[in-house]
C-alpha cells in the first residue's frame, strides 16, 4: 500500500514538472477538456436535442468515434503480440506505450458511450443483479464486457510491470504473459463484437454483410500502430526514451499489411454493392456519388479514400518506408483517412436513407463537436500522463526511495 | 423465421403460431358491453357472420311517411296542385339508365324499400338492397373488411352499415385536404 | 399488522403519511420479509436492522443530496418533501417486467400521485396486464385509405406525443401508381388535396413484430413483447442508448431527444404504464396498439379515427375474429417479409 502512496505521489510530482511545451500542452488539453464538459453540461440539461441527431440518423459523431476508437484500442495488441508471443526485443519498448494508448483509448470509447447515451443517470440499470444485464441476446452487453475486462487487462498488466520496476524488482513472467497472452485474443475480440454490433442489425443492410467484422480489423490494425508510430515519433524527440529506429521500421509493417489487407476488402465491398446495384446499396450510392440531390458525406469519403489509397501506396515502396520523415506523413495520412472512412463514413450512411428509403441529412452541432474534442483531449491527457510516467519510471526516473 | 437463440417460440412463422393458439381458444373475458350498450342495434347474419348493426329508422328524419301522409301513394302521385315530393334530392349514383328513384324505393309503398324481385325490404336492412349490385363489398362487410365496426375489437360486434358511411343517393366521396402536415418532418427532409 | 415492505433505497422523510411507518432506532427486528421479484429486494433481502443502516447511509448519496437538501431545508413545504420521496423511489425501482402486482400498483400510485403535485390535476394510470387468449393482430386496406390523416392526429391526441417536435408514431405514404410499393420514391410528407390522381396511400407505423429485432438487442430489457402481443417499453428503465432504433426495419421508434412537451388541457388523462402516459427527455417511444384502450375492448385512436374504414384491428386466436377473416379470405401482405421479423400488421386491397 505504501509503495502505491509513494508511487502515486512521486509521479504525481514528477507529472507536474517539466519543460514549458509541456506545460503549454497540458494547459491546451485541460482547457479543451473544460470545453467539452461545458458543452456536455448543455447536453445534459436540454437532452440531446442540442446535437445534430434526429429520428432517422440516430447515431452520429459520438457513436462514430466510438467505433473508431475501439480499433485503436485493440491496436495496442500488434505490439504486444511480436513482443512476448514472438519474443522480439524491439518490440519491448513500445510495448508499455501501447498499452498506455490502449488505457487513453478505451476511457475516450467509454465517454464517448456516455455521452451519447439519452439517460446517463440511468446507467445502473445495465448492471447484473441489480439491473437486468441483457446478455448474450444484446451486442451490447457483450460489448461492454469485452471492453471493461480489456480495459482491465490494459490497466493492470501494465501497472504491475511498472509497480515492480518502480521498486527496482524485475517483474515476473509468470504473472504478466499468461495477461498478455489472454490481451491477444482479447483485443481480436472486443473489436470483433463491436463489428458484430452493427453486422447483426438486419434492418441496416449497409452494415448487414458479412465482411464488416473483418474489415474493422483490418483498419484498426493499420489505424493504431500508425498513432502508435506518430507517439513514438514525438517520445524520442521529447524524452530520453530510446526508441530504436527498427522497432519503428517494424511497426511500420504492421501498418503497411494492414492498410494493404483495408484497401483490398475496400475494393470488395465497393465491388458488391455497385456491380448489380440492388435496393440494398441506396446507402453506399448516397455515401460515394449522393443520393436523390443529397451529397454531404460525398467529398469526405474521397477525401478519405484518397488518402488512404496514397499512404498504402507510400508505404508499400521500402525506400518510402523506410525514410521516417515520409512515414510520419503516411501515417497521419492513414490515421485520418480511416478516422473519416471508418467514423461517420460507416455509422452515418448506414442511417441513409431511412427504413422507408427517406433522406434526412445529419450534421453535427458545435456542442456535439465541443464534447467531442473534450472527449479527445481527455484522452490525449491520459495518454499523456500514463505515458510520462511510464517512461519516467523506466528509464528509472522515479524510483522508490528506500 | 426463428433464429437458433429463440428456443422458446418453435413456430416457423406467425401463422403457424396462430393456428395452434387457436385450437383451444376460449372466448375472452373483454368485451366491448360497456360500448354499445346505450346504441339502438339489430342483430344479423349475412354470409354465415352474426353481427350486430346499428338500428337506421330511428335516425331517418321524417320516417315514418305513413304516420303524416293520410292519403294513399296512388292518390299523391295523381295530384297536380302539390309540389313535388324530395325535390332536393339529386341522384348521382350509377347512371340514369341504371338507377332512378324506383330502383330502390317502393312505388306503392312509402315505407318500404324492394329487391329486383320486387320483394320488399325493411329501412333498417337496406345493406340487402345494395348487396344486388356490390356483392363484393358485401362480402368483404359481412366479414368485417369493410366498413367501421362501433364499439370495440372486443365481441359482440357491431358493423356500421352501408348507408351509416355512403350516401345512397350520392355515394361518391369528395376530395379533402389532409388532416395535419408536419413541418418538422418536411424540414429534416429537405 | 401487515408490515410494508421497504426497499434499501426508501428515502424516509417522515411525512406523514399511512404507508410510511418507520419503526425508530435499533429496536426493531421484524422480519416479516416477503420474497419478490425484483433484483434489488433480491440482494438486499436483509434483515431490519442492516437495512436501516444502508437507509442512513445512502440518504447521504449524491445522487440524491438534491432530494435530501431540499428535505431538509427548514423551509420547504411537505408537498416537495413528498415529490423529493416520489424521485427518490421512482428512480431506484426495478424494471416494470420483474414486479409484481403490489410493486406495479405502487409505482402507479406514485406516478399519479407525482402528477397531481406538479399540475394539481387527477390522472387515471391503468398497470392491467395482458389477458389470455389474445394475440393482436392489425390489418391496413391500402384500397381504402385515402391519405386523409385522421388516424396520425387522433394517435397524438390519444398518446400524447412531444407536440414541439411534432411526434407522430404513424407515416402514410403517398406512393405512385404504376411504381409499385416503392418508398424510396413516395412521400410522405404531402400537403395537398386527397386522394390525389395517380396515387394511393399507405401507412406505417410499429409493426409489433412476433419475432422483433428492437427486444433483442435492448441491453436492459427494457422493451420486451407481451403476451398478447404488444411490443412495449418501460419508459423509467430505458436508458436511452437507441439500439432499438437503429435495429427496427420498420421505423417503428421514437426518441425524445429533449423533454416532451404537451399543453395541459391536451393531456389524455386515461393512462396506461405501459402505454401513453407522461415521458421524459431521453427515453424511447412507440406505438403500443393503444394499449391503454386495447386491454379494454376497443379499438386502437387509429382504427376509431379513419374515416373509411381502411384500419383493422383484432384478436388473431379468436376464429371469428375480423382480423381472422381478413387473412384468411383476402390477399394479405407484409413489409420486409424477408428480414424475418414476422411482423403482424398486414396490408391487403379490395
Amino acid at each position: 500500500m505504501s509503495v502505491l502512496k509513494n508511487l502515486i505521489r512521486d509521479s504525481l510530482v514528477y507529472l507536474t514538472s517539466g519543460r514549458k511545451s509541456y506545460h503549454i500542452w497540458m494547459a491546451l488539453l485541460t482547457f479543451l477538456m473544460l470545453i467539452g464538459m461545458y458543452c456536455y453540461s448543455l447536453q445534459l440539461e436540454h437532452g440531446l436535442s442540442v446535437t445534430g441527431m434526429n429520428d432517422r440518423v440516430s447515431w452520429g459523431l459520438y457513436i462514430s468515434n466510438f467505433t473508431f476508437l475501439v480499433g485503436v484500442a485493440a491496436a495496442a495488441v500488434m505490439l504486444v503480440l511480436p513482443a512476448y508471443v514472438l519474443k522480439d526485443i524491439d518490440f519491448k519498448q513500445a510495448v508499455l506505450i501501447g498499452e498506455g494508448l490502449a488505457v487513453a483509448a478505451l476511457f475516450m470509447c467509454l465517454a464517448f458511450v456516455i455521452a451519447d447515451m439519452g439517460g446517463p443517470a440511468r446507467l445502473w440499470h445495465m448492471i447484473p443483479v441489480i439491473g437486468v444485464f441483457n446478455f448474450p441476446n444484446s451486442m451490447l452487453t457483450w460489448d461492454v464486457l469485452a471492453l471493461n475486462g480489456y480495459l482491465f487487462i490494459n490497466l493492470s498488466i501494465p501497472f504491475y510491470i511498472l509497480i515492480m520496476r518502480y521498486q527496482g524488482k524485475t517483474p515476473n513472467p509468470k504473472i504478466y504473459i499468461p495477461g498478455v497472452f489472454i490481451s491477444v485474443f482479447w483485443a481480436v475480440a472486443i473489436h470483433l463484437v463491436t463489428a458484430f454490433l452493427y453486422q447483426g442489425l438486419q434492418a441496416r443492410p449497409f452494415w448487414n454483410n458479412a465482411l464488416l467484422g473483418p474489415r474493422f480489423l483490418a483498419s484498426a490494425f493499420a489505424a493504431g500502430p500508425s498513432l502508435i508510430i506518430i507517439a513514438l515519433a514525438v517520445i524520442r524527440k521529447f524524452t530520453d526514451f530510446k526508441i530504436d529506429d527498427k522497432t519503428i521500421k517494424k511497426i511500420a509493417l504492421v501498418v503497411t499489411v494492414a492498410a494493404q489487407i483495408n484497401l483490398i476488402m475496400l475494393i470488395s465491398e465497393l465491388f458488391k454493392e455497385f456491380y448489380a446495384p440492388t435496393h440494398h446499396s441506396e446507402s453506399a450510392y448516397y455515401l460515394f456519388f449522393g443520393l436523390h440531390g443529397k451529397s454531404a458525406l460525398v467529398p469526405w469519403i474521397w477525401t478519405a479514400i484518397t488518402m488512404n489509397v496514397t499512404a498504402t501506396v507510400i508505404l508499400t515502396f521500402h525506400k518510402l518506408r523506410n525514410n521516417l520523415n515520409v512515414l510520419y506523413f503516411a501515417c497521419i495520412l492513414l490515421f485520418l483517412g480511416i478516422w473519416i472512412e471508418k467514423g461517420f463514413g460507416l455509422i452515418v450512411p448506414g442511417f441513409i436513407p431511412g427504413p422507408w428509403g427517406k433522406i434526412a441529412e445529419y450534421l453535427p452541432t458545435y456542442t456535439e463537436i465541443g464534447v467531442t474534442i473534450g472527449i479527445w483531449a481527455m484522452g490525449a491527457f491520459i495518454f499523456s500522463i500514463l505515458a510520462r510516467t511510464g517512461i519516467a519510471i523506466e528509464l528509472g526516473k522515479i524510483k522508490l526511495k528506500k | 423465421m426463428v433464429s437458433c437463440k429463440d428456443k422458446k417460440d418453435e413456430y416457423h412463422n406467425i401463422i403457424d403460431k396462430i393456428e395452434d393458439l387457436s385450437k383451444d381458444y376460449k372466448p375472452v373475458s373483454l368485451s366491448s358491453e360497456t360500448y354499445i350498450e346505450t346504441l339502438n342495434k339489430v342483430e344479423v347474419i349475412e354470409n354465415w357472420q352474426r353481427f350486430y348493426i346499428p338500428e337506421r329508422k330511428s335516425q331517418i328524419k321524417s320516417f315514418e311517411c305513413n304516420e303524416c301522409h293520410s292519403k294513399p301513394l296512388s292518390e299523391l302521385q295523381n295530384e297536380k296542385s302539390i309540389k313535388k315530393s324530395h325535390w332536393d334530392i339529386t341522384l348521382k349514383h350509377a347512371n340514369q339508365e341504371t338507377m332512378n328513384c324506383v330502383t330502390c324505393h317502393s312505388e306503392n309503398n312509402m315505407d318500404k324499400l324492394h329487391s329486383i324481385t320486387n320483394k320488399p325490404i325493411d329501412f333498417n336492412l337496406s345493406h340487402k338492397l345494395c348487396s344486388q349490385c356490390h356483392q363484393k363489398q358485401y362480402k368483404d362487410w359481412a366479414g368485417g373488411a369493410h366498413s367501421k365496426q362501433i364499439g370495440g375489437w372486443a365481441p359482440p360486434r357491431v358493423s356500421q352499415t352501408c348507408v351509416g358511411c355512403h350516401d345512397p343517393h350520392k355515394p361518391h366521396f369528395d376530395k379533402r385536404w389532409p388532416a395535419r402536415y408536419n413541418t418538422q418532418m418536411a424540414d429534416e427532409r429537405n | 399488522m401487515k408490515k410494508e415492505i421497504k426497499k434499501w433505497f426508501s428515502l424516509n422523510l417522515g411525512i406523514n403519511n399511512q404507508d410510511h411507518k418507520e419503526c425508530s432506532g435499533s429496536g426493531c427486528s421484524h422480519n416479516s420479509i416477503e420474497k419478490t421479484e425484483d433484483g434489488i429486494s433480491q440482494v438486499f433481502d436483509v434483515n431490519m436492522n442492516r437495512r436501516q443502516a444502508f437507509k442512513k447511509l445512502t440518504a447521504g448519496l449524491a445522487i440524491g443530496a438534491g432530494a435530501v437538501s431540499t428535505s431538509c431545508s427548514l423551509f420547504s413545504g411537505d408537498k416537495s418533501k413528498e415529490k423529493s420521496e416520489i424521485e427518490w423511489e421512482e428512480y431506484f425501482k426495478g424494471n416494470y417486467k420483474l414486479m409484481t402486482e403490489e410493486e406495479k400498483s405502487k409505482t402507479v400510485d406514485r406516478l399519479i400521485r407525482s402528477y397531481e403535485l406538479r399540475n394539481g390535476t387527477k390522472i387515471n394510470i391503468s398497470s392491467k396486464g395482458a389477458e389470455e387468449n389474445i394475440l393482436f393482430g392489425y390489418a391496413f386496406n391500402i384500397s381504402k385509405c385515402q391519405g386523409y390523416m385522421d388516424c396520425i392526429n387522433a394517435c397524438v391526441e390519444e398518446n400524447n406525443q412531444d407536440r414541439a417536435s411534432q411526434m407522430q408514431y404513424i407515416r402514410i405514404h403517398e406512393m405512385n401508381d404504376g411504381k409499385g410499393l416503392n418508398f424510396g420514391e413516395a412521400d410522405d410528407t404531402y400537403y395537398h388535396e386527397v386522394p390525389a390522381a395517380g396515387h394511393f396511400y399507405m401507412g406505417t407505423q410499429c409493426m409489433h413484430c412476433d419475432n422483433p429485432p428492437c427486444v433483442e438487442v435492448c441491453p436492459v430489457q427494457a422493451t420486451w413483447k407481451e403476451k398478447d402481443g404488444i411490443v412495449v417499453i418501460d419508459y423509467d428503465w430505458c436508458i436511452g442508448c437507441r439500439y432499438c432504433m437503429a435495429a427496427c426495419p420498420y421505423d417503428g421508434r421514437r426518441f425524445n431527444w429533449s423533454t416532451p412537451e404537451i399543453s395541459e388541457q391536451e393531456v389524455n388523462k386515461d393512462q396506461h404504464y405501459l402505454g401513453n402516459r407522461l415521458r421524459k427527455k431521453g427515453v424511447m417511444e412507440k406505438c403500443t396498439f393503444c394499449i391503454q384502450r386495447s386491454r379494454s375492448g376497443k379499438n386502437p385512436a387509429c382504427v376509431e379515427a379513419c374515416p373509411t374504414g381502411a384500419r383493422i384491428f383484432g384478436n388473431l386466436l379468436d376464429p371469428k375474429s375480423e382480423i381472422r377473416w381478413v387473412l384468411e379470405n383476402k390477399k394479405v401482405f407484409r413489409l420486409k417479409e424477408d428480414l424475418g421479423t414476422e411482423p403482424k400488421f398486414w396490408y391487403f386491397m379490395d
